[in-house]
């Protein structure tokens, strides 16, 4: 070994020391918490043992009901007015049962689904602590579940009182026959498309008219926003008399029911 | 006390003569140029036989604790993750220093290739670095199924499967590996026994093989354009090299050592601050949510596989590797002699970019797997905002009918979504209405990836699935056919 590689090898001891330093720095630096520790609450838990709404709701809900339980395609759950007057069973009942004439799938696995009842349960809960509103609501709302299931073809008197309500109520932004805004592209469009009609049920079309989509800006059956001045809130009765016209123009067709009477 | 030390060494020493062999060993002439910046070449084989030390001490380690039983296994690793003090570590040092040598490894023998080392008298050196190279792919292999998560086995039955392809002894290969004709804790002890002895016993053999023709035939000097290989004359001349050579134990030793370290402290380092991988889910084959994807140097053939065509899938299984391997055995028997120096050889420095081109693009897909649908996008992945707001309520029916029929899984909405199909944000720019409804209902003519929905919606859902998607499309763009025709609405639809 010549002197200059003795010399190189003072060098190589420096740098060797020094890479021994950044070593013991990197090592220090995690002190006992070092990042890659692995936390047993990361580990995967299978899904039957996931037991957090928060979750559940991720992976089950918000594909059609939105990130925030708004905004998304179906109607919003993150609405204080629909949390108050939806029964905790009946919440429990839909998203375990589905919705019969909608399109909200059954998620318990007895009924083919991928959540346990605990699961159901626990988003039944969810919805209804994680959403409710804070103050309590200025007037009483009508009842959730519709009272009683419309006759398709009603008296003629009966059926000139249901379209007194829909003019006062609905026509305003609806159209006088429920085909929407014309000529528009978007906006609150046509609710007397049979398509519509056929894919959700009485009891979906009455919790709509209740609560409205705030998120998208129908207002709900009280609010005075794109009706007039005088407007005063439907009343229970009233709200199953709109929902029987519905489902007259979802079997004949809204033009039909027109030219019936 | 040193002075008896020193005596009790001597006595070892003078009955086991390890001075007498090891220092010329160590003092053997290497060539000059090693010494200078050029020597920074030469320093990856050894690093990566560094890596390979740290993984016998880890693996035993880990040995002592991993149980080898179905039932076992994963508890094994969760008491190595949580409850060993520094269980975690070992799993993290052995993965990450695995990781490192098939790094090490390619780079040591893309600097071989590049320079020429291979050529005469070094080729056997060459083919036994082949068999390191599959040793340690072997490794990497087996060690993944001793993790024993789902993705493990699944990863397993996949490549039983594919074993189980090769003609006639097909069904003897996979009983051999899978110790019977499914997947069971007999697997398990297989690739144990597979990980601990069976492959590392080879490793270690071809390694001292492999180091005893670097000693023999002495390290190659930096190639220089225009100096050429001739089997004739090549003795000759590198003995006259070595004559003006340095030796071993001096700068090259040192360079070797830093650069080992360095890779130390990398591996270290990373271990340290991502932690082992995995185990993931536990060992239940009734849980529908796993994800076999093999380990990362496995992404490529994965990839390759998954992007061809079923006809040429046996082929890329079974062929393929064999045709791979047997280029990289014969690269000294293509040629042995001539040039070394790159700027002389560009096809072997094309065949490096195209390789490692090819190499990262495949990865690259494999670890992304477009291809597959992302099962949980249907309910998981929410409608973006902009596409719910001021839609009518046709088209928000529509929307829930896309996610409920599972349409996200394969195509995106703004590019949240399954991969596997085109993404629709902006599909009523190219798509009338009935041209949707007939792909939709039929799917992709001739068998192609999109299946036909036809029957598995009815008329109500297909014509507000239609309007939703119609709805696509920026605020200033008319819909798709507006040019020619007014828009024909999907039978049954509203005005």
């Amino acid at each position: 070994m010549n002197y200059h590689s003795l010399n190189h090898i003072c060098s190589f001891r420096f740098a060797l020391r020094l890479s021994a330093v950044v070593g013991m720095i990197l090592l220090n630096a995690g002190g006992c918490n070092l990042s890659g520790k692995p936390d047993q609450a990361d580990l995967p838990v299978s899904p039957e043992q996931i037991a957090n709404f928060d979750q559940l709701y991720t992976t089950n809900c918000a594909g059609c009901h939105g990130a925030t339980g708004k905004l998304g395609p179906a109607p919003p759950l993150n609405d204080p007015l629909f949390v108050a007057i939806i029964p905790e069973d009946e919440l429990h009942r839909v998203i375990g049962d589905g919705r019969a004439g909608t399109l909200m799938p059954a998620f318990a696995t007895v009924n083919g689904g991928s959540l346990t009842d605990k699961q159901v349960k626990l988003l039944a809960e969810g919805v209804k602590s994680h959403w409710k509103s804070e103050a309590p609501l200025d007037h009483s709302p009508p009842a959730y579940a519709i009272t009683n299931e419309p006759q398709t073809i009603p008296a003629v008197e009966e059926h000139t009182r249901r379209l007194a309500i829909y003019q006062r109520a609905c026509a305003g932004c609806h159209g006088p026959d429920g085909s929407g805004s014309q000529g528009n592209r978007s906006g609150p469009g046509a609710i007397n498309a049979p398509a519509f009609l056929a894919l959700i049920s009485n009891q979906a079309l009455r919790r709509i008219i209740i609560t409205g989509r705030p998120d998208l800006g129908m207002p709900t059956y009280a609010e005075k926003r794109g009706r007039t001045a005088e407007y005063e809130p439907i009343s229970t009765a009233e709200i199953d008399d709109l929902v029987a016209l519905l489902a007259q123009w979802r079997s004949v067709g809204s033009t039909a029911v027109a030219e019936q009477h | 006390m040193f002075n008896l030390l020193k005596q009790i060494g001597r006595w070892f020493d003078v009955r086991l003569g390890i001075s007498d062999t090891l220092m010329p060993m160590m003092r053997h002439p290497v060539p000059r140029e090693i010494e200078g910046p050029l020597g920074w070449w030469y320093v990856f084989g050894s690093a990566a036989m560094t890596l390979f030390l740290i993984q016998i001490l880890t693996g035993i380690g880990l040995a002592l604790v991993y149980v080898p039983a179905a039932d076992k296994a994963y508890e094994s690793l969760l008491y190595l993750n949580y409850q060993q003090p520094l269980g975690w570590y070992l799993r993290a040092l052995h993965y990450y220093a695995g990781s490192g040598m098939v790094v090490l490894l390619l780079v040591h023998m893309t600097q071989v290739f590049m320079h020429g080392a291979y050529k005469y008298p070094r080729e056997l050196t060459w083919v036994l670095g082949v068999f390191l190279l599959i040793c340690t792919m072997g490794m990497f292999f087996s060690g993944q199924i001793l993790r024993w998560d789902p993705d493990a086995y699944w990863g397993l039955a996949v490549a039983g499967s594919m074993a189980g392809r090769v003609p006639v002894i097909g069904p003897r290969i996979v009983h051999l590996l899978l110790g019977g004709e499914i997947i069971g804790g007999d697997s398990l002890s297989r690739f144990f026994a597979l990980h601990v002895f069976v492959i590392p016993g080879a490793l270690i053999a071809f390694l001292a093989v492999h180091l005893w023709l670097v000693l023999k035939c002495g390290v190659s000097t930096p190639p220089v354009a225009g100096q050429v290989v001739d089997p004739n004359t090549y003795d000759a001349t590198y003995h006259e090299e070595l004559k003006r050579g340095v030796p071993f134990l001096g700068d090259a030793i040192l360079k070797d050592v830093l650069f080992s370290s360095l890779a130390v402290i990398v591996v270290v380092a990373i271990a340290a601050i991502v932690g082992p991988k995995g185990p993931t889910a536990p060992p239940d084959p009734t849980l529908a949510g796993a994800n076999p994807r093999p380990e990362w140097p496995f992404l490529w053939l994965f990839g390759l596989l998954s992007l061809s065509p079923p006809s040429v899938e046996t082929f890329i299984m079974l062929v393929f590797p064999v045709i791979v391997i047997a280029i990289l055995f014969l690269v000294p028997f293509i040629s042995n002699r001539g040039e070394r120096a790159p700027s002389r050889r560009p096809a072997a420095v094309l065949f490096v970019i195209v390789a490692y081109t090819a190499l990262g693009a495949l990865t690259y897909e494999g670890a992304t797997a477009p291809w597959s649908p992302k099962m949980t996008a249907w309910s998981g992945d929410p409608v973006p905002e902009n596409f719910v707001k001021e839609r009518s309520p046709v088209e928000l029916q529509g929307a829930v009918v896309f996610q409920y029929k599972n349409c996200r899984n394969c195509h995106a909405l703004d590019g949240v979504g399954g991969r596997r199909g085109p993404d629709l944000s902006n599909v009523g720019t190219r798509m009338t209405a009935n041209q949707l409804i007939d792909q939709v209902s039929n799917g992709t003519p001739g068998g192609g990836n999109m299946p036909a929905y036809g029957k598995q919606m009815s008329a109500n859902e297909m014509t507000v699935l239609v309007d939703f998607l119609v709805s696509l499309r920026p605020e200033d763009q008319l819909p798709a056919g507006a040019a020619e025709t007014p828009i024909v609405t999907a039978p049954g639809a509203h005005e």
